[in-house]
């Protein structure tokens, strides 16, 4: 099914021939999905895919070194000044690679985004959060927390050595989540059946809510302390 | 975003706001947060044991207001009603009687999972006795 749009791009970014020479890498399977026709050399459109994209494997505990040193050889192949003299239709696909390159390297070397995005492309809603997902004695303490922010906001000093003694405790959290998230990546990634990965992506999804929760609480914090001159 | 005349009235002057002994085996606590808007609520009812039936209902919500008017609102669905029939308010209720539109719609849910889980609370005391010493 290789349906061509105005330009003759096949539609659905996925691209077996290439668009210049008609190469068709196909009946070699070993050779990789490439930015490059292995033939002629010439720039195909790019895959927007990230994983794909940096040609690394579908790995939450990604080497972020090879990661980087990806993320610079690219950045030199597809620099949009190489193009200047090459046709509309390289100089375009430069564009839009150089902006998936850019892109895909944030996402990919932060931890919690690069979860965020592997959760989000395989089918989690990650708007979809219940309450059920965080703990009942971390809502206590976060009561506690919110009770001596209102103390704060009206003026009481008084709730500053219990706001900063939270914001530790708080961070701390924030310290034991990135060691659990760590675990599970290792998990996911010593995993090789599709319901294994589900399920570990799940409990990842749930870690995820957690410290987004824990994280804002701190910034809560501490935008009042500076507010009130604690 | 324009908040509706009622979820204002609720959030200019939030009813049954304060809180309830805890420990009192009579009283039912339920605490819920949401992750997404950093909310938290905490509502109790205090329920006649002879009757079944909430004699007062108190919240504290830190959140939005309409997070803070659906709040308000239970609490005064909550009273006078027996806890039978306080299990079966629906989030949509409160989606009605506040006009809430549909980004905040999990503020109603989270004040019907607040309901839930006072009950349940109320509920577990219920089925343990209070230890002797609290008399």
């Amino acid at each position: 099914m290789n349906e061509l749009n105005i330009l003759g791009e096949p539609a659905g970014g996925e691209h077996h021939h290439c668009w210049r020479c008609g190469h068709d890498p196909a009946p070699e399977p070993a050779e990789p999905l490439s930015l490059f026709c292995q033939f002629c050399n010439t720039l195909q459109p790019p895959v927007p895919d990230y994983y794909a994209f940096f040609n690394l494997p579908r790995e939450l505990a990604l080497d972020l070194a090879e990661l980087q040193r990806k993320f610079y050889a690219l950045s030199r192949l597809l620099h949009p000044d190489r193009y200047t003299r090459a046709a509309e239709r390289e100089r375009k696909y430069s564009l839009e690679a150089t902006a998936i390159l850019n892109d895909g390297y944030r996402v990919l070397r932060d931890p919690v985004e690069r979860a965020e995005y592997v959760l989000k492309e395989a089918g989690f809603d990650l708007g979809e959060q219940r309450s059920r997902d965080v703990p009942p004695e971390l809502l206590e303490e976060v009561f506690e927390l919110n009770m001596a922010l209102d103390e704060l906001k009206s003026g009481d000093q008084s709730a500053v050595p219990q706001l900063v003694e939270s914001r530790a405790s708080f961070q701390q959290m924030l310290g034991e989540i990135d060691g659990e998230l760590a675990g599970q990546f290792r998990r996911h990634d010593h995993s090789e059946a599709r319901e294994a990965r589900h399920t570990i992506l799940e409990q990842i999804r749930k870690i995820l809510n957690r410290r987004r929760y824990i994280r804002n609480l701190v910034s809560e914090v501490d935008r009042q302390l500076t507010a009130h001159g604690a | 975003m324009a908040y509706s005349d009622k979820v204002l009235d609720h959030y200019n002057n939030p009813r049954n706001v304060g809180s309830l002994d805890k420990k009192d085996p009579s009283v039912g606590t339920g605490l819920v947060g949401a992750p997404e808007c950093g909310d938290v609520m905490k509502l109790q009812i205090k329920v006649n044991a002879d009757t079944g039936i909430i004699e007062d209902a108190k919240f504290k919500t830190f959140g939005c207001g309409s997070a803070i008017a659906s709040s308000s609102l239970a609490t005064e669905m909550l009273k006078g009603k027996t806890v039978e029939e306080a299990l079966a308010i629906k989030n949509t209720e409160l989606v009605n009687e506040l006009s809430l539109p549909p980004v905040k719609i999990h503020c109603s849910v989270l004040a019907e999972d607040a309901i839930k889980a006072a009950i349940q609370d109320y509920k577990a005391k219920a089925e343990t006795p209070a230890p002797a010493a609290t008399a």
